[in-house]
């Protein structure tokens, strides 16, 4: 393309990069260290924050498959901008499935229908589990599925960050054709798998307990995470070339209209499963809110209400705010965290009545998420921050007068 | 975004718009259709047929008034037959017409502004058809105010914590923001057409109906805004409408209706069917009326694509939906599948899925994609794979529930075949009307697509 | 008896650019009260002639406010204080249930003064208005535009106003009556 001739702009990563990566690690290890402690003093409450960790960093990395799948099929500067921050988070994948295989040691810990039937006490529920065990909530089925999973979204990764790649060097082919082939399908091939990730690993903590839209509801929190996490990272990077000239507030106003949605559609399927089973009352269902209501729950409950949705939702409505990434990241911090929150209101429940957060519901997760971030940023400036010859480059390399909203 | 629609724009073989026009040639194009071309034959014989349909709609309400709903085929234990399917059916349609005029807009994407004038049409006239089914089911139809809270001699209100008493207020919301958003949208329109109009009366009523618009560019920028504001309003109100109607069902415990999967799984199903009756209108009418330089085969694709992914979502509502039957190990749920399955209503669940989920996967085929008669059937299937769904939704879980003693089949009569159809005709007679007396078309806003319409600072 | 005074004094561009340009130059020479007429809504244009306050969203933000709270605190008076009934054994005030029909109102009264007030602010409906006794302005609505100067603007005089449009290179000038 003619327009690549006119780069003058190193579109390779700064240092700082590799500066926070070394950090990262330092902290991932330390904390890391604290964690294999705990494991030997509280296994079980290890493998419940390890649950909680792993899918915070878990969903950052798949909404951002998500989100660059999205972009490759709909196009526009906003996604260009930020696909190689998505792309590596994305890549991060391997590590993610070699962090996983603790969770096989964990499972007779974490999961009642692990559990010999003989120990569990409540009547109805080792009746309910006497079948579901023999079929489908069985540890080899757990593994196997599992490692499906990983396979599916590895194979992904691999074609899309492959493909991009190519277009980083002169006489690129033209692979927009290839990339909207596979994220097509990828998108329906992530829904589908997340869904029954979502049911094996959280859903099924309590096996007596279903709700349909689970899936979804976990799907909406990676994807919000995911474009949070990239709003931050684009902000760290923002302060250096040469993402300080690609970054336009068009681009940003677009990230928040994105924050804005997906907190939409997060308060909307929330909202939905609690009214139907509020309404309908149940026994076998209603127990979940029950536990996540009373005994202090409720208090992170309001808290999520709150932060995850109302005051966001209201700072987010203002067009100034959202095109202003220096305000922009701490919403985006804010809904990181509340990812976090939210999960741990999900999972943690299921243990105790009462609210407890163990000291490793801190620790594990902030010792996942320093080696994640250490292999995130080494990903991060492996690459340009641009593919310079793909297709799409222009809309991001124009002037910055160019593009007014 | 506005990079981004005129890069997908320019990425697409097909455009918007076909080159040439200009803002003169794009007005007296459309206005034309309703200004100067007579009405044809076909014209009356069609908008004659679908007269008569709604002549016999009338005539089986009115039949309905004189005897009761015991003409129709609902009984214990199925008292929510056809009105129901069929309200929902229609609802669902209309939503395409906010979700192009509304989502569409607030995405900057384009190309709706050749389609959304007609969808929002489509809209208005599918929610009147749908508003008919709750008022005429209501029994004693005459007393249907009683459902919106007024202060009354008996001193009671509505009862609020029931999903009927709120789809009252999302219907009734709907069809009010809809008809403004509409309205607004004709009123720069009414303007050209009372500038271009000769007879007198013509001028009257299209002067009247613009409100004196004169395009200033001070009603310009507040238009914009308000324009902007309703639809950034009407995209959440879509959504929830059929969200609400969803709640209608999974709210009561009826194995089958009670599930947390309804919301987006219904809303996704609106859009879908919404799509098809968008493209079952837009193919012929461009055709006719010799619209293909204004609705592209782009727009055919697109729609094809959005048919494409929001089946792909009915199609993970049902497959979720059985396999939590199946995982649940809830005996009543696990019925519930099997009775779709193998029950009285096999043969109408086996109809859906492969209406609904195995054929509308061709529109993977990018040819297809592009080819307006295929497209067609495949929109037709599509709708009556969305009627079959509501159906199996309502009679199938209402007629065996939890006790076998309470079992029963549904038998639809003769009067509720002629309020269904005779709705259809009642919607088509209303699209007739509106080709010929309205601009079907958003003239302004093709103006701002052509190139002329771009300026610099 | 004679028209006392003019409406003012309007000129006739070919293109968009044309306009937004000319009305760009009008303000700049110091005429306030001035309007551009187009057949489509040009960006930008309004901020030329001197336009920067937008009213709409505030109005639609208290339209919100109020359908919010109209439709919540009815539903509450209705169901826990003015009639407390029983259903199902759900509480009088059962906030969850409540929450639907609040939204509903909430977009209903914000949509309906998106609509209204845009109208209101506008000035809408105005059958009449002078600008409309200029014949060439029913292309206004075609492929024309527009811009006017107001008698009523201080800088306003008839011959003046009049070589200043000329020297836009307008296709036409006409007067306007009131």
């Amino acid at each position: 393309m003619s327009a690549v001739a006119k780069i003058n702009l190193d579109l390779t990563a700064p240092e700082v990069v590799k500066k926070i990566s070394q950090r990262s690690l330092v902290i991932g290890g330390v904390f890391a260290v604290i964690a294999v402690v705990l494991a030997f003093i509280h296994p079980d409450e290890f493998y419940r924050a390890y649950l909680l960790g792993f899918m915070c960093w878990l969903g950052v990395a798949l909404g951002s498959m998500a989100i660059l799948m999205i972009r490759h099929l709909t196009g526009g500067g906003w996604g260009t901008v930020i696909r190689r921050i998505l792309g590596a988070a994305m890549r991060t994948l391997p590590l993610l499935f070699a962090l996983f295989i603790p969770m096989f040691f964990g499972i007779h810990r974490l999961y009642i229908w692990a559990q010999p039937l003989g120990n569990i006490e409540d009547k109805h529920l080792r009746e309910h589990l006497v079948q579901i065990t023999q079929t489908y909530l069985t540890v080899n089925g757990f593994i196997i599925r599992a490692i499906f999973y990983f396979a599916v979204w590895n194979v992904l990764s691999f074609l899309l960050s492959k493909w991009s790649m190519q277009t980083d060097s002169p006489n690129a082919p033209d692979n927009s054709g290839r990339f909207k082939a596979v994220s097509g399908p990828g998108l329906i091939l992530y829904g589908f798998t997340i869904s029954f990730a979502a049911i094996d690993w959280i859903m099924s903590l309590d096996p007596s307990w279903i709700s349909t839209i689970f899936g979804l509801i976990i799907l909406i929190g990676e994807v919000l995470s995911a474009m949070c996490f990239a709003v931050v990272v684009e902000r760290i990077l923002f302060d250096y070339k040469p993402m300080s000239e690609m970054l336009k507030p068009d681009f940003v106003h677009d990230h928040g209209k994105w924050m804005l949605a997906f907190i939409m559609v997060w308060a909307y399927f929330n909202f939905s499963q609690w009214l139907i089973i509020w309404a309908g009352n149940l026994p076998a269902e209603i127990t979940f809110y029950m536990r996540r209501l009373n005994g202090g729950w409720g208090y992170i409950g309001m808290i999520l209400v709150l932060f995850h949705f109302v005051i966001p939702f209201a700072m987010l409505l203002s067009r100034p705010f959202k095109r202003n990434i220096r305000k922009l990241v701490w919403v985006a911090v804010l809904l990181l965290f509340m990812g976090y929150l939210d999960l741990l209101w999900i999972i943690e429940p299921t243990f105790s009545k009462t609210l407890a957060i163990t000291v490793a519901d801190v620790v594990v997760p902030i010792a996942i998420g320093g080696i994640w971030l250490w292999y995130f940023f080494r990903n991060l400036a492996s690459l340009p921050l641009l593919p310079a010859y793909d297709t799409d480059a222009h809309e991001v390399l124009q002037p910055a007068h160019d593009a007014h909203a | 975004m506005d990079e981004q629609s005129k890069m997908t724009a320019n990425a697409q073989e097909t455009p918007v718009m076909e080159p040439g026009y200009t803002f003169g040639t794009v007005t007296e194009k459309i206005s034309a259709i309703v200004l100067t071309r007579p009405a044809s034959n076909g014209w009356f014989v069609g908008f004659g047929i679908a007269f008569l349909m709604t002549m016999m709609m009338l005539y089986a309400i009115g039949y309905l008034f004189l005897k009761g709903v015991g003409i129709w085929g609902v009984t214990i234990p199925i008292g929510w037959g056809f009105a129901i399917i069929n309200f929902v059916w229609w609802i669902g349609i209309g939503h395409a017409g906010t979700l192009i005029s509304a989502i569409l807009l607030l995405l900057r994407q384009s190309w709706r502004n050749s389609i959304n004038r007609f969808a929002e049409a489509m809209t208005l006239f599918a929610v009147a058809c749908a508003g008919i089914f709750p008022g005429i089911h209501v029994g004693r139809p005459w007393l249907a105010y009683w459902l919106f809270p007024y202060p009354s001699t008996m001193g009671v209100w509505p009862q609020f914590r029931s999903p009927l008493m709120w789809d009252v207020f999302a219907v009734s919301t709907y069809a009010t923001i809809s008809a403004l958003f509409w309205f607004i949208g004709l009123v720069p329109d009414m303007a050209t057409l009372r500038d271009r109009a000769t007879h007198p009366a013509a001028r009257i009523i299209y002067g009247m109906l613009s409100l004196g618009w004169r395009g200033s560019a001070r009603h310009w920028h507040r238009y914009e805004t308000a324009y902007l504001l309703l639809a950034g309003l009407a995209t959440p109100l879509v959504l929830s409408v059929h969200t609400v109607v969803s709640f209608d069902f999974a709210v009561g415990i009826v194995p089958g209706w009670h599930t947390t999967i309804f919301p987006p799984y219904f809303v996704a199903g609106a859009i879908y069917s919404g799509f098809a009756m968008v493209l079952m209108l837009a193919i012929p009418i461009r055709k006719i009326y010799n619209l293909e330089d204004f609705i592209t085969e782009l727009h055919l694709q697109n729609a094809a694509k959005v048919m494409l992914a929001t089946g792909l979502i009915v199609a993970y509502g049902y497959g979720i939906e059985a396999f939590m039957g199946w995982y649940s190990g809830d005996r009543y749920d696990a019925f519930t599948l099997w009775n779709r399955l193998h029950g009285p209503y096999a043969i109408p669940y086996w109809s859906l899925l492969v209406c609904n989920i195995f054929i509308p996967q061709v529109l993977w085929i990018r040819k297809l994609r592009s080819n307006p008669v295929a497209l067609f059937f495949v929109s037709l299937v599509i709708l009556v794979g969305m009627w079959l769904e509501r159906f199996i939704i309502v009679v199938v879980s209402l007629s065996r529930d939890f006790l076998t003693s309470s079992w029963g089949m549904y038998y639809p009569t003769r009067w509720d075949w002629m309020t269904y159809v005779g709705t259809i005709g009642m919607f088509l007679a209303a699209i007739f009307l509106f080709v010929r007396l309205l601009p079907m078309i958003s003239i302004f806003e093709m103006r701002t697509l052509l190139p002329e319409a771009e300026v610099k600072e | 008896m004679k028209r006392e005074r003019m409406y003012g004094i309007m000129a006739e561009f070919d293109s968009a650019q044309a306009l937004i340009d000319a009305a760009k130059r009008t303000h700049e020479a110091g005429y306030n009260k001035i309007d551009a007429y187009s057949p489509f809504p040009i960006e930008g244009l309004a901020e030329e002639i001197g336009f920067h306050r937008d009213e709409v969203p505030l109005v639609v933000l208290i339209g919100g406010i109020v359908g919010g709270l109209t439709g919540y605190l009815m539903q509450y008076w209705m169901s826990a204080v003015d009639y407390p009934l029983n259903i199902g054994g759900k509480p009088y005030h059962s906030w969850p249930a409540f929450i639907v029909i609040t939204f509903e109102m909430t977009i209903l009264f914000a949509g309906i003064s998106a609509v209204f007030g845009m109208l209101a602010l506008n000035g809408l409906p105005m059958p009449y208005h002078p600008v409309f006794n200029v014949p060439r302005f029913s292309s206004a609505s075609k492929d024309r535009f527009f811009l006017i100067v107001f008698s009523s603007d201080p800088k306003y005089d008839a011959a003046g106003t009049r070589s200043f449009l000329q020297g836009l290179q307008p296709r036409s000038i006409s007067e306007v009556p009131s």
